[in-house]
């Protein structure tokens, strides 16, 4: 039996299972949703970045990408959705009315709950964004269906055509591969830059369905917003970042953190932290890397004074190159490093901004 | 106008090596040292301001072990009015829709309430779902990474609060009962004090609820009631990293990798 048919002829006994759940037949339910999130005019990295993985598993289970769309610029929407086809969704959904013009959890939440309700997808896919993270419970609650936040990677149960969602629970080191046998559609969330771009097909096309959001939001809204400012930041965000240059408990102070922003300011980059250097007030939280902070893919990381614990390292897997600078040689980031110097930062870091600098002020010089 | 805060609070380990149980791929708690997760302080301290400006009540609630008491103990040190502990067999290893199902049922028996606070996530899992899954199952409205409550409008009985996201400040007012998930570090937690904890000794305000008093179907709760399972664990698969240490001086050290760095073409 091929995968597409063990899933097509998966049934459950509802007697089994929660009375508040209703009973859906996990048979039922078919093809991969991202759920698309739009920034301004146009879709989000983050969400075009779930395509990667939706691709993956859409292609094991043999079935179809579907980019799901909400808010209420159709126009907006329909070039989100042609940008998510180009990038590899096979056909997309948009949902459109006012009452998604505002960012309001639960309106949002009903409406992909209830448009979820009568296309049965398989698998929904969100970005872990601040605004991921706030709509995707409530939408597995709406549906009384499985979540799985900050997934790493997926795959695919070959005995059963489940989705595994694999996660880092707790300590970084472990990975829990997690199903929801009796439950559909499988939701789940992944961090931005956990999973590289698609790549861009100009010649890939598929249909585009137009839904009225009335029909779908079901959620009263019982919340208004009033006003939304955007925050100026004279610098690139950290998720962004070509080159970060991050500091642990070895940088030693919040002073110390001085000649770091000179080192990311010579590359064009900009200052990180661990855990610890979060928790020591060196560096504000939204500018931690790691598991409980963010995941970054910059062409370069620096890490300066950091020991390099799992839960760490596992917010730059998807770094270019990792050069590590510890006075302690034994420290395990050297293992998550492709160049270490065992050095005081302090011995290291001056000498590293004026080499830089002066390659920055004359290309080519010297190599 | 006085205000009913309910917050959540989780009994999370302290001990990074933490181990799991390979059968259930649950986490195996004894023997570990627990703490009240730091991020839940944030919500007390948030919910105790808003009793001091508005009046009220402030309830902690927790679906833990027994073991929790003391994590109650800690916040009603701190000034929390009485806690709740929900804590039955029925109700272990649970997944966040079978925890937010059982808190929001006990949230419903507890009355009424103007706001629900929780931590913006925890330390053990850090999967921020509890808000969201409360709300979801008792169908109110609800936002995450909120700082500050600005104001209570008892005429229109609505909040209005401030939250921060990646680029932006937003406000919004809700309707009450709402709930929110308190943002990380932006409410600094008060101390405990001596005088709170001993009247924790004489009044006792921990309740405990066990499934008599919320009489669950056990099918919705605990392990039945969590649609996710663990198939299985393994370990992190290392990403290969070239591991060379640069050897010399400082300076020559620097020397060597700016060159590398030049020859790979990010510098």
């Amino acid at each position: 039996m091929s995968l597409a048919q063990k899933r097509k002829s998966k049934r459950v006994d509802c007697n089994s299972l929660c009375p508040e759940w209703g009973c859906r037949q996990p048979g039922e339910h078919d093809g991969i949703w991202v759920v698309g999130e739009m920034e301004g005019d146009g879709i989000s990295e983050p969400s075009l970045q779930m395509l990667t993985p939706a691709r993956t598993v859409s292609q094991k289970l043999g079935t179809f990408v579907e980019g799901v769309l909400l808010g209420a610029d159709e126009g907006a929407l329909r070039r989100a959705a042609s940008e998510m086809i180009k990038r590899g969704a096979d056909r997309a959904t948009i949902v459109v009315g006012d009452e998604l013009a505002d960012h309001i959890p639960a309106v949002r939440a009903s409406a992909i709950a209830s448009l979820a309700e009568e296309r049965r997808p398989d698998v929904i896919l969100l970005a872990a964004t601040m605004r991921g993270r706030e709509t995707a419970p409530y939408v597995a609650t709406a549906l009384r269906a499985g979540i799985t936040a900050d997934c790493t990677q997926f795959d695919v149960d070959e005995d059963s055509g489940d989705l595994f969602m694999i996660r880092p629970p707790f300590a970084a080191i472990l990975l829990a591969y997690i199903k929801t046998p009796s439950r559909r559609p499988q939701i789940a969330t992944a961090r931005p830059n956990v999973f590289p771009m698609p790549p861009r097909d100009e010649s890939r096309d598929g249909p585009v369905e137009l839904r009225d959001a009335a029909a779908y939001v079901k959620a009263e809204p019982r919340m208004r917003l009033i006003r939304s400012d955007v925050l100026r930041r004279d610098e690139v965000p950290l998720e962004k970042a070509e080159y970060v240059v991050a500091g642990g408990k070895g940088v030693g102070t919040r002073e110390g953190f001085a000649a770091l922003e000179e080192l990311a300011k010579s590359l064009g980059g900009v200052v990180a932290g661990s855990r610890r250097a979060v928790d020591l007030g060196f560096v504000p939280h939204e500018k931690q890397v790691g598991q409980t902070g963010k995941s970054v893919r910059p062409k370069l990381y620096i890490a300066v004074g950091i020991s390099g614990a799992a839960q760490h390292v596992i917010g730059i897997r998807e770094a270019g190159i990792v050069v590590a600078v510890n006075s302690d040689g034994n420290a395990p980031i050297f293992k998550s490093a492709d160049y270490g110097i065992v050095a005081d930062w302090h011995d290291v870091l001056p000498a590293l901004i004026r080499e830089i600098s002066a390659r920055r002020t004359s290309p080519g010089e010297g190599t | 106008m006085p205000l009913n805060v309910v917050v959540g609070i989780k009994w999370v380990p302290n001990n990074q090596a933490v181990r799991f149980d390979e059968k259930t791929g649950t986490l195996i708690r004894e023997g570990v040292t627990s703490i009240v997760n730091p991020h839940d302080l944030d919500a007390v301290e948030l919910a105790l301001r808003l009793k001091d400006r508005y009046g009220g009540r402030v309830t902690a609630i927790s679906m833990s072990p027994p073991s929790a008491t003391k994590g109650l103990e800690h916040v009603l040190g701190m000034g929390v009015d009485e806690a709740v502990l929900i804590s039955d067999r029925a109700f272990a290893g649970a997944d966040t829709l079978a925890t937010g199902y059982v808190i929001s049922r006990a949230l419903g028996k507890l009355g009424d309430f103007d706001l629900a606070l929780f931590g913006q996530e925890t330390i053990d899992s850090s999967t921020a779902h509890i808000p969201a899954q409360v709300a979801g199952w008792l169908g109110l409205p609800y936002l995450y990474y909120v700082t500050d409550v600005e104001a209570v409008d008892e005429e229109r009985r609505s909040a209005t609060v401030r939250r921060l996201l990646e680029d932006r400040v937003d406000l919004y007012e809700l309707s009450l009962p709402a709930v929110l998930g308190v943002a990380m570090n932006s409410n600094v937690p008060r101390p405990v004090r001596l005088s709170q904890k001993l009247r924790v000794r004489t009044e006792n305000p921990i309740k405990t609820w066990t499934n008599d008093a919320l009489k669950l179907d056990t099918r919705c709760t605990g392990l039945r009631g969590s649609p996710t399972i663990v198939a299985k664990s393994t370990w992190t698969p290392e990403v290969p990293r070239k591991r060379q240490i640069l050897d010399g001086t400082p300076e020559e050290a620097v020397k060597k990798l700016v060159e590398i760095l030049a020859k790979e073409g990010v510098i």
